[in-house]
């Protein structure tokens, strides 16, 4: 008899022990990070900046082909900066670029752009800074190199000649 | 192409097993002798393994980004001394590691168990490669780290600077070899049930696999303390982390083993209890290994991670638990010889009653460490087991621990007696005299730091004694339990003596207190090859008048973009000086932290003490007999 | 002779079984004393009552919002949905900026008050509170 109830005692405590841990492994869990520079592109909705149109993440990034996602904003003097190497890119044609005016004002981006003309393919607001949050960016200005909905690289602050040449090289 | 090569090693290893297996099953009753081919194709699953290890280190060294791991973990830029460490320092390749580890220990241990029965050896191997198997399908089916990605990316993404350290370079390796360790130990236990052989025997055939995984175990938790505290700038060494102390606890459960597989080489008694350590210890290694791969735990050492791994190495776990339980059950006969006869006042006794204290210790440690777990699937709470628990609940037992601790060795096996044992009265004295001596000047805690202190200059002292009055007669273990009571002293006067300063400051500030004078004088940059280094320099001016420059560093690297904390340590043999700086988001300010931490040497010193003891005792057969 | 082993073995029997529930009692007990409780802004809104127990709280540091003096910190958390001013002193980890995530250990004030004595550092820049990530995707 006392043989028998061990066992089974035992195989109840640990089956529980099992389901507990294969529920836990379901969980969130609070401190776990975001590997954003490995993983997937999140998903967001965002207001065209020419059109006021909702888009979907989904429909601007294609798969197999390279694209860099621009985060500024006109009041930010290192954008001013890292724009002509933009302008540079985008006469090239290698790549698509996709802006994200990052809590600006609708007037002064626009006047930003028609100083300096848009290198951009499409231009996302981010009005409340809450995208670029989703991305895991530090600030403004910073540039995500993304293939097949992945972030292959993360330049932060503004591009120079060598990111440039580092962009270039991946995507050749 | 060495991932190519490393791949197909790989899957030539998987199906050695099968090899092995089939070779096993038929030698089993077949012959007195054990079949050649068995070991050779234990040989070939080593050799495969290893060249598809040598194969992930090249693909590393030539930076392949051809191969995810290697895209994911490295960059050019990194000196080739990380790019190698780099190999093992994520989740694909250290579970490689693990795998070369656990194929090499069971091809040593057929190599080292020629004088045992055949039958226990093949039985040892075919649960050894069931462990292995297991490993080599997670690792083929969930983490293989030979993926290959196209378009080739021209660059990798960088190894976690905070990772780029030599003491944790070497510290997953060691680790994993007391991990693997174990599980030689709990194969040939389930093998030894099975046969009835759990003997005096079993245990002398054993002994020398516990001691060595116990001394790489120790020795794995060092260094990942060292790294703690040298790296992350926290100026600790243990945090009661969760995934700290899924580390711990198997070495709770082995260093238990370890004294009962003494006991039962000399008395043959404690069999159950060497068999269930040896499936605890094993367990609890895996159970780490689950815990920190699946990302369950809310640990600040986390790393990145992916609940599918979790889940297999969860199920592989419990399918091992509940094998060991139908084992034990099964075939396990407790001939109750005679019943046990224990006298109170005997070594056997004191090691049983301080195995009973370290399995408190295990369990305290263990409730800890799920505990929110638990609390977050039932009630979706959140929680995390601070410091003090563990604390609370570990110190005061640490004081009947330490002193069973020094007794213990001074008793006889079998039976001793009371007579000529007036010394230990007389040690406890002195010890408590001094105790005393030193407490009462400083506003601490009265009591339980003197019985605390007490018991551990009593260890202290009993140890010392024996150094003298014993020689060579159990020198290891003498060794160890100085060591210990060594690391306990130190831990102790560091938590006492240390001294704390935090402030912000601003460069050409000064920081007042009645204790230091601290001057930020300037700050200066330096460019690096992976990173640029901001170096602040500050004057210490203490109470006696003597000053110190002290100049630590912010380190910004560019491979990933992460900003980390070089502290400067000024070290000598009495105290550790410690100082931190980090920097405020767009602020002028510098977050300014400054340590005084005495005999911080001596806890290193200690514990390698510690694993020096076990190591002796490996060779101490030869003299002893 | 045979009885008085008996005897024995049931004393140890007793024994054991009474230091393992003392213990487990014990076990619990501080277990209970010594949990330290995750909230974010939100979940300390509806507090129901402030007890003087050490929580952590987490979110984001709002941007903007870090004041730096010498002997405090002050920043606000928030989960953009609420937000809880937070007073520290003490070391500040590297990761710790604004518009990133942050867990805090201390005290609560009161539902917009905390007073914190440890800022946890983390290994990964890329680190956001779950809560936070949740709060985000539900906007």
């Amino acid at each position: 008899m006392k043989t028998k109830i061990y066992p089974i005692f035992l195989i109840f405590v640990f089956s529980i022990i099992f389901f507990v841990f294969y529920k836990g492994l379901k969980n969130s869990n609070i401190y776990t990070p975001d590997v954003k520079s490995q993983i997937n592109i999140p998903k967001f909705q965002a207001k065209d900046f020419e059109n006021n149109k909702t888009i979907n993440s989904k429909d601007i990034f294609l798969n197999d082909k390279f694209y860099l996602l621009n985060i500024w904003a006109s009041w930010c003097i290192p954008c001013r900066e890292e724009h002509k190497f933009l302008m540079n890119l985008h006469k090239e044609k290698l790549i698509d670029i996709i802006g994200l005016n990052y809590k600006d004002n609708h007037l002064k981006a626009k006047k930003f752009l028609d100083d300096l003309k848009s290198p951009y393919k499409i231009i996302l607001k981010d009005l409340d800074g809450t995208i670029a949050i989703e991305w895991g960016a530090y600030g403004v200005p910073e540039t995500f190199l993304i293939h097949n909905k992945k972030i292959v690289k993360k330049i932060i602050g503004p591009l120079n000649e060598n990111s440039i040449l580092e962009i270039k090289e991946i995507i050749k | 192409m060495a991932s190519l090569v490393g791949y197909y090693s790989l899957l030539s290893g998987f199906f050695c097993s099968f090899l092995i297996i089939y070779f096993s099953i038929i030698n089993f009753n077949d012959t007195k002798i054990l079949d050649k081919r068995i070991l050779s194709f234990t040989f070939f699953q080593f050799f495969f393994v290893v060249i598809s290890f040598f194969g992930l280190i090249i693909s590393f060294v030539v930076s392949d980004f051809s191969n995810e791991t290697v895209f994911n973990h490295s960059h050019t830029t990194k000196p080739l001394f990380y790019k190698i460490s780099g190999t093992w320092g994520n989740h694909e390749g250290s579970l490689l590691l693990w795998l070369l580890v656990l194929t090499l220990f069971i091809y040593l241990f057929l190599l080292k168990s020629v004088e045992q029965k055949k039958s226990y050896r093949i039985l040892t191997l075919l649960f050894q490669e069931i462990i292995i198997i297991g490993f080599f399908v997670f690792l083929i089916k969930t983490s293989n780290p030979f993926n290959y990605i196209t378009p080739i990316p021209k660059e990798g993404l960088g190894l976690n600077p905070i990772l780029q350290d030599p003491a944790l370079a070497i510290h997953p390796p060691v680790l994993y070899l007391g991990y693997v360790g174990s599980s030689i130990i709990f194969s040939s236990a389930l093998a030894g049930v099975t046969l009835n052989y759990i003997s005096k025997d079993w245990a002398k055939h054993i002994k020398n696999w516990v001691f060595i995984s116990w001394i790489f175990l120790t020795l794995g938790i060092l260094l990942g303390s060292i790294w703690a505290y040298y790296e992350l700038g926290w100026g600790g060494f243990w945090f009661w982390d969760p995934v700290e102390n899924v580390s711990l606890m198997p070495w709770l459960s082995l260093t238990t083993l370890l004294h009962c597989i003494l006991v039962l080489e000399k008395r043959n008694i404690l069999n159950s209890w060497a068999i269930i350590l040896s499936i605890t210890t094993f367990a609890l290694s895996m159970c780490g290994t689950f815990l920190v791969r699946s990302g369950i735990l809310n640990s600040v050492h986390t790393f990145a991670n992916d609940p599918e791994r979790g889940l297999f190495i969860l199920i592989f776990l419990f399918i091992l638990i509940f094998l060991s339980f139908f084992v034990f059950f099964f075939f396990h006969k407790n001939e109750n010889k005679t019943l046990i006869n224990l006298n109170w006042v005997s070594k056997e006794t004191a090691i049983l009653i301080n195995n009973w204290f370290m399995m408190y210790f295990l369990i305290v440690v263990l409730i800890g460490t799920v505990y929110p777990i638990f609390l977050e699937v039932i009630t979706s709470e959140k929680i995390s087991v601070g410091p003090p628990f563990f604390h609370k609940l570990i110190i005061p037992f640490l004081i009947p621990f330490l002193i069973f601790m020094a007794i213990g060795p001074q008793l006889k096996w079998i039976k001793s007696n009371l007579k000529n044992k007036l010394y230990l009265i007389l040690f406890l004295i002195i010890s408590f005299i001094l105790t005393v001596l030193i407490v009462k000047n400083l506003s601490i805690n009265f009591f339980t730091n003197t019985i605390l202190l007490t018991a551990a200059f009593f260890l202290f002292f009993i140890t010392i004694r024996d150094f003298f009055k014993k020689k060579f007669n159990n020198l290891s273990q003498n060794i160890a339990h100085f060591g210990f009571s060594l690391l306990i002293l130190s831990i102790l006067f560091n938590n006492i003596f240390s001294n704390e300063i935090i402030t912000n400051l601003k460069i050409g500030e000064t920081f007042v207190s009645d204790k230091f004078k601290i001057s930020f004088k300037d700050i200066n940059q330096k460019d690096e090859q992976n990173y640029k280094a901001i170096i602040g320099k500050f004057e210490v001016i203490d109470s006696k008048g003597s000053n110190l420059i002290m100049s630590p560093e912010l380190r910004i690297y560019n491979q990933p973009n992460i900003v980390t904390s070089e502290a400067d340590i000024k070290t000598n043999l009495l105290t550790d000086k410690f100082m931190t700086m980090n920097f405020v988001q767009n602020q002028e300010y510098f977050n300014i932290r400054y340590q005084i931490k005495p005999f911080m040497v001596w806890i290193w010193i200690s514990v390698i003490l510690i694993c020096f003891g076990g190591l002796i005792s490996l060779f101490k057969k030869k003299y002893e007999n | 002779m045979y009885g008085r082993k008996v005897k024995l073995r049931f004393f140890f029997v007793f024994l054991i079984l009474t230091i393992l529930s003392l213990s487990i009692f014990l076990i619990l007990k501080s277990l209970e004393e010594n949990v330290v409780y995750f909230k974010s802004p939100t979940e300390i809104k509806i507090l129901s009552e402030i007890n003087n127990n050490k929580i952590r709280i987490g979110g984001m540091v709002k941007e903007n919002s870090i004041l730096i003096e010498e002997k405090k910190l002050k920043f606000v958390v928030t989960d953009f949905k609420n937000e809880i001013n937070v007073v520290y002193s003490g070391v500040i980890p590297n990761l710790f900026a604004e518009g990133k995530g942050v867990v805090a250990e201390g005290f609560l004030k009161d539902r917009s008050f905390f007073s914190a004595t440890k800022i946890l550092a983390k290994h990964d820049e890329n680190y956001m509170p779950p809560e936070v990530k949740k709060a985000l995707e539900e906007k």
